[in-house]
């Protein structure tokens, strides 16, 4: 075999996987009009059995939080340049007076289905950390990814019921939109080249979920009369949950308490 | 591979016997050279966890050269060494094919191409299906194979080769006790892939214990293939030594060197081994231990190699005895 065919072999062999699309999800084009940001209340898109009902509450903990992890960016030194006195994550957030991050979501108790809403959920990689660091959608809402870091990062979620993918952004201002079809609680998401980035995304199949604020505090709305089972999700602390019934134009209360 | 024809035989002309080609040779250790240095490198990308940090395939993020930062740089760099050794392989099998008398050196030489090209391959599908078990074990050993392969090719160029004799007896019986030791290594390596990316490293937490214990409780796969890997390290470590004891017997420093080697190579190892554990899977510990499973294969292959074409195969007892007891039924 001359040079010439071997350069052939060695083209030919790689031309169907330069072909190939790899193995994530569909990727659409970002569709137009603004994102909404996943964290606070979620109001529910209409659909089956909506209602005036609500719950809302505060999660409190007791104790001592762990002291914040100290990130080291150097890896990337635009990430550092972001970042000049350092980086620190408080996983246990509780500056606020409250439990930051918790997802709060009906877990049971819910019947009939809820059309996805087609207004997107924004994951926004800013200054190399995701925002928000909670992100809540439902299956089939569009979920807009955008770099707005003049870095690279890729976005890999590894859901365990739903397609994994992994898509690369090379330059700031790029945006994908991809979709969960199936509920999953909760899907890490975490940045391969920057492994101290990590967030988590919520799928459900309805619209009663919420993310507490800064203060711990947090509000689901458009509950239909009925009982439910209602979950608190932290990344480090163990779920909890709590029975309610409402009826209709009810405010119900739940909180939660974690400890150190 | 054609070993025996080194030799001038009664078919062969003076004009094809092999001559040395000092420069195809170093060549030949070149590259073998580099592909170590490209498993050294491969095993970074997943000590680092950067196996996905490039998305995309055979590109990196669409460009040739992306900003090597983070993980990045060491997926983009292993893309980059790993396209030296395929572009050295490639001169080695055109040189090997225009130049080689013999033809199963060319063969293997055309073996060692289609080897690098599956490995990059396998490369670019373990990254578009995202670190599949199977893709990256098979991305893992076919390195180790292809390995193999280039220093049987620098090995069979070499002038102890083309020099040989072949006429000392095995009595020693390094022949078998090296190849053992390589199928051996071979196989602890396969273990050791599967337990690296079933992410398995750290199933049994303790050293030299396991979880407090000499065997411990199997109670799930990564446990399993954890202790089989430990186990399998103390079975290397009585094939090498086996391999020592006997290289020792046949008083050819070419073989006791090169056991000796061995044998620190392997107590190093599982020194490494131990350091993987206890430090949580550093990355300096946990790669060099991938590197020197590489090193320790190709040097059990190459004492192989080596014994199988310097050394005549040991006569059974049936023709010894034969030998023995034909001259006194003569007289």
């Amino acid at each position: 075999m001359s040079i010439r065919s071997s350069l052939a072999v060695l083209a030919l062999a790689g031309l169907p996987l330069a072909a190939c699309g790899g193995g994530a999800k569909e990727e659409e084009a970002p569709p137009p009009g603004p994102a909404a940001t996943a964290a606070g209340a979620a109001a529910p898109a209409g659909g089956a059995a909506t209602g005036t009902a609500s719950v809302s509450g505060k999660i409190n903990f007791e104790g001592s939080p762990p002291a914040p992890e100290r990130i080291k960016t150097s890896a990337d030194p635009k990430c550092q340049a972001m970042h000049p006195q350092g980086l620190e994550r408080q996983t246990v957030d509780t500056s606020g007076g409250g439990l930051k991050d918790v997802l709060v979501y009906v877990k049971s108790g819910l019947s009939g289905t809820y059309p996805a809403p087609t207004e997107p959920v924004l994951l926004d990689q800013k200054g190399c950390m995701y925002h928000p660091h909670i992100i809540t959608v439902q299956a089939g809402q569009p979920l807009k990814i955008r770099n707005s870091d003049d870095t690279l990062h890729n976005i890999h979620p590894r859901p365990t019921v739903n397609q994994e993918f992994n898509i690369g952004q090379p330059r700031q201002g790029m945006e994908s939109t991809k979709t969960f079809d199936k509920p999953e609680v909760p899907i890490p998401v975490g940045c391969d080249v920057h492994p101290w980035m990590r967030s988590y995304i919520a799928v459900f199949n309805h619209p009663f979920f919420a993310v507490t604020k800064d203060d711990g505090t947090y509000e689901i709305k458009g509950l239909p009369p009925g009982e439910y089972e209602v979950e608190a999700w932290h990344e480090k602390l163990k779920n909890q949950s709590q029975k309610i019934t409402v009826k209709d134009g009810d405010k119900a209360k739940a909180d939660f308490t974690y400890k150190s | 591979m054609s070993g025996r024809s080194g030799a001038v035989s009664t078919s062969t002309t003076l004009r094809d016997a092999p001559r040395f080609d000092r420069g195809r040779h170093r060549f030949g250790v070149a590259t073998a050279a580099a592909t170590l240095v490209l498993i050294f490198v491969g095993g970074l990308v997943t000590s680092t966890g950067s196996g996905l940090s490039v998305p995309d395939w055979p590109l990196s993020y669409g460009t040739l050269m992306p900003p090597m930062v983070g993980g990045v740089f060491y997926e983009h760099s292993h893309r980059m060494v790993a396209g030296l050794v395929g572009f050295l392989t490639l001169v080695l099998a055109v040189w090997t094919a225009r130049s080689e008398s013999r033809p199963g050196v060319r063969r293997l030489a055309w073996a060692a191409l289609a080897a690098v090209v599956a490995q990059g391959l396998l490369g670019g599908l373990t990254v578009i299906f995202l670190l599949p078990t199977p893709v990256s074990v098979a991305h893992a050993c076919l390195a180790q194979t292809f390995f193999c392969i280039v220093i049987a090719l620098a090995y069979s160029t070499s002038r102890e080769w083309l020099a040989a004799q072949s006429d000392a007896v095995d009595v020693a019986g390094v022949r078998g006790a090296a190849l053992v030791a390589a199928v051996i290594v071979y196989v602890q390596l396969l273990v050791g892939a599967v337990m690296r990316h079933i992410g398995a490293g750290l199933a049994i937490p303790d050293f030299p214990l396991a979880f407090g214990r000499l065997v411990p409780p199997v109670t799930s796969l990564p446990v399993l293939v954890h202790f089989a890997h430990r186990g399998g390290a103390l079975v290397v470590l009585v094939a090498v030594a086996r391999l020592f004891l006997r290289a020792r017997r046949t008083g050819d420093r070419r073989f006791v060197r090169l056991a000796s080697a061995l044998l620190g190579l392997v107590l190093f190892q599982i020194a490494l081994g131990a350091a993987t554990v206890l430090t949580t899977k550093a990355v300096t510990p946990t790669t060099l231990h991938v590197a020197t499973g590489a090193a320790i294969l190709g040097g059990c292959w190459l004492a192989a190699l080596r014994s199988f074409r310097l050394l005549r195969p040991r006569p059974s007892a049936a023709v010894l005895e034969a030998t023995v007891a034909r001259p006194v039924t003569q007289s």
